[in-house]
């Protein structure tokens, strides 16, 4: 499947249109995306979002600081590339043909919801042999389920898992979330 | 209850603090002034060197330990005119030329690379040396008229024998060559030997025997 | 070992990645405005509530690590570049009373601890050492060579921005229920507001009886406090991720009118960066 990336040529950021779509290109086949993928970079903000839309084609859009090396600002960073990319194009595949069809649009995930789909899909990435840092995931976790033993549970078992689904996901999340709502 | 109107021995039987002592007030004096200086002269150079340092560890330490000296320092300074020195400065001053000469060598490594020699400098020699000087004055102080020194030199040893503690395993840990042994050992013995010509940090008679 | 140690050359290990302010402001992506500007929360302030919270948050971290790293070294410096008063000589402004070296020495040991604190702290949020870029802005601060402007520019100014960003975290740590964030912060809000007493007070006496060296120190102080709301990182906006915490600054010694002045100094920045953003995307490529 192909991967198209704009802009052509950025004007903020040094980053290589050629190397973003052949992290794509890689991601796309090692996911089995079945469809075309158009990535557009926004450059105008350092943030870091990323969302996608599925369509015919999938659209993803980026904020330029999710492909930055923080370390050197405005430079890409390869791994930060592949890692983000990947994380969303997981979403995508969940999406497509991973039990994940009924999931909300994107914008419509609570927070919590969110970070527990971004943890099943770090946890995966993880054993693609990326280099993904576990307590990143788990800090993130927290902030959106609380800092409890019951969430760190929950973060566990959608770290290891390999084959959700989006009631699965849903319920191990809220369920997770009802116990910082009792605590609070 | 005992009696509290019985005579009872004003040192009991288990104090057996003695009022004699080797030193006079004068003497006292000259030697906290001493201290004193060198201590300023051991935090200021530790704050220095912090952004020197690009060991993480080691900055952190010589941060905490550059403190333990100032505050030595201002112990002695507070001391000063407990000890008849109404005018601190007076007497904050290095024992003799050979002292100000060590503290010059001492603080000469600014380069990143030198993180052994400055380590050196500070916990294989001067702590020691330190060391030496306040067990000394401790042990041979009149425990009765001089507590008050006493009392400071109890405080300013607990934390020398903890940083030289810290500073001699931060040297273990960075010493990993024969080559930087050699560089360590050199350092070192470039140091005593002015630090031998000094006497000691209150110049000689430091640790007695003059 | 020299006087005066230059801030290119700060001793870091191979993690570490300097920048310095002129690359900083070099770069004109920003949140504020821009194509996408009005897709975006309306707010900016680093709150649990931002989507990208997590992020942020330990982006700021390992802000305050390298800050706490640089405050360490510019607490050490003042301990060691000046002299003390000769006798002779009183009023030399090159030199600093013994007691405020050991506020320094003082100071250098809270901010060793800061920087611990900020590494365990980085480890709980899943940072790195090393993994952003360090802005050396703090550092050149402390550059000066005269006392009395160190002491704006760190104590003040520095300490000062520390006091917003600490109070900014705590708050953040509270609303998550994150128990370590919230009681780390307050434990280090607690030194900084210290050590902008200890600035506003050394400042105060060292200058009692020259005028105009206390008014050139406060308008350095305010030049480094417009440095320090570059990009509009700190201000009472809430396009702003990090506010003015104007209860600390008071209890450190600020007056409200001070007060004031830094909120008009960071929001007129945070005004600068929109409209150097809003030229640099207008251009033609």
């Amino acid at each position: 499947m192909t991967v198209t990336v704009e802009p052509e040529e950025f004007r903020f950021v040094a980053f290589d249109n050629a190397l973003i779509r052949k992290v794509g290109e890689s991601l796309v086949t090692t996911l089995g995306i079945d469809r075309p993928v158009h990535v557009i970079v926004d450059e105008s903000t350092p943030l870091g979002r990323i969302r996608a839309e599925i369509a015919d084609t999938v659209t993803v859009t980026v904020e330029s600081g999710s492909f930055e090396d923080s370390k050197r600002p405005r430079q890409q960073s390869e791994i930060a590339t592949t890692i983000n990319l990947g994380r969303i194009l997981l979403r995508v595949s969940d999406r497509l043909h991973g039990g994940f069809a009924d999931a909300p649009p994107d914008d419509d995930l609570s927070l919590a919801q969110m970070a527990a789909w971004e943890t099943y899909c770090a946890g995966r990435l993880s054993r693609l042999e990326l280099r993904i840092n576990r307590q990143r995931w788990l800090y993130n976790f927290r902030n959106r389920h609380g800092f409890s033993d019951a969430a760190d549970a929950a973060f566990d078992q959608l770290w290891a898992a390999d084959s959700l689904t989006w009631p699965q996901l849903r319920s191990i999340s809220s369920s997770a979330s009802a116990d910082l709502a009792a605590a609070s | 209850m005992a009696d509290p109107y019985k005579p009872r021995a004003p040192f009991a039987p288990w104090d057996r603090r003695q009022l004699p002592g080797l030193f006079d007030v004068e003497e006292s004096a000259r030697r906290v002034g001493n201290y004193k200086w060198a201590e300023m002269k051991l935090f200021e150079t530790l704050g220095g060197w912090v952004a020197t340092v690009p060991e993480l560890d080691v900055k952190m330490r010589l941060g905490a330990h550059c403190y333990h000296h100032a505050w030595h320092a201002e112990l002695w300074h507070k001391r000063l005119p407990e000890l008849r020195e109404m005018n601190p400065e007076r007497l904050t001053q290095p024992a003799n030329e050979a002292m100000v000469r060590f503290v010059q060598v001492l603080a000469e490594p600014e380069a990143a690379e030198h993180t052994i020699e400055k380590l050196v400098g500070v916990y294989r020699v001067f702590i020691p040396h330190f060391i030496a000087a306040y067990t000394f004055h401790r042990n041979n102080t009149s425990e009765i008229t001089d507590a008050p020194t006493i009392r400071s030199l109890d405080f300013a040893l607990r934390d020398e024998f903890e940083d030289w503690r810290d500073g001699e395993m931060m040297l273990q840990s960075l010493i990993e060559t024969p080559e930087e042994v050699d560089r360590a050992a050199a350092h070192q013995a470039r140091l005593e030997k002015i630090m031998l010509e000094a006497g000691g940090i209150a110049g000689p008679g430091t640790i007695g025997g003059v | 070992m020299r006087k005066f140690f230059p801030v290119e050359e700060l001793a870091r290990d191979s993690r570490f990645t300097q920048i310095n302010m002129r690359q900083a402001e070099a770069d004109p992506r920003t949140a504020m405005v821009g194509p996408n500007a009005a897709k975006r929360a309306k707010v900016n302030r680093l709150t649990p509530a931002r989507p990208d919270a997590s992020e942020a948050a330990r982006n700021l971290m390992h802000g305050i690590f390298v800050g706490e790293i640089q405050a360490l070294e510019g607490a050490g410096r003042t301990c060691h570049d000046f002299e003390l008063p000769d006798p002779k000589n009183g009023g030399a402004t090159d030199t600093v009373p013994f007691a405020l070296k050991l506020d320094m020495a003082r100071q250098a040991w809270d901010e060793s601890r800061h920087v611990e604190i900020s590494v365990k702290l980085g480890d709980w949020m899943g940072s790195e050492i090393g993994q952003f870029a360090e802005n050396t802005v703090l550092f050149e601060a402390a550059c000066s060579t005269d006392p009395v402007m160190r002491l704006a520019g760190v104590n003040r100014a520095l300490e000062g921005l520390a006091i917003d960003v600490f109070t900014t975290m705590k708050e953040f740590g509270e609303i998550a229920g994150d128990p370590y964030l919230e009681f780390c912060e307050d434990w280090m809000l607690a030194d900084e507001v210290t050590h902008v007493k200890m600035g506003s007070d050394w400042l105060r006496k060292v200058t009692e009886n020259d005028p105009e060296r206390r008014a050139k120190a406060l308008e350095f102080q305010s030049i480094v406090d417009r440095l320090f709301s570059f990009g509009g990182a700190r201000s009472e906006s809430e396009d702003s991720p990090i506010g003015l915490a104007r209860r600390f600054r008071e209890l450190a010694g600020f007056t409200t009118d001070e007060v004031d002045d830094i909120a008009d100094v960071s929001l007129a920045a945070l005004e600068a960066r929109k409209a150097f953003s809003a030229a640099a995307m207008a251009e033609k490529p």
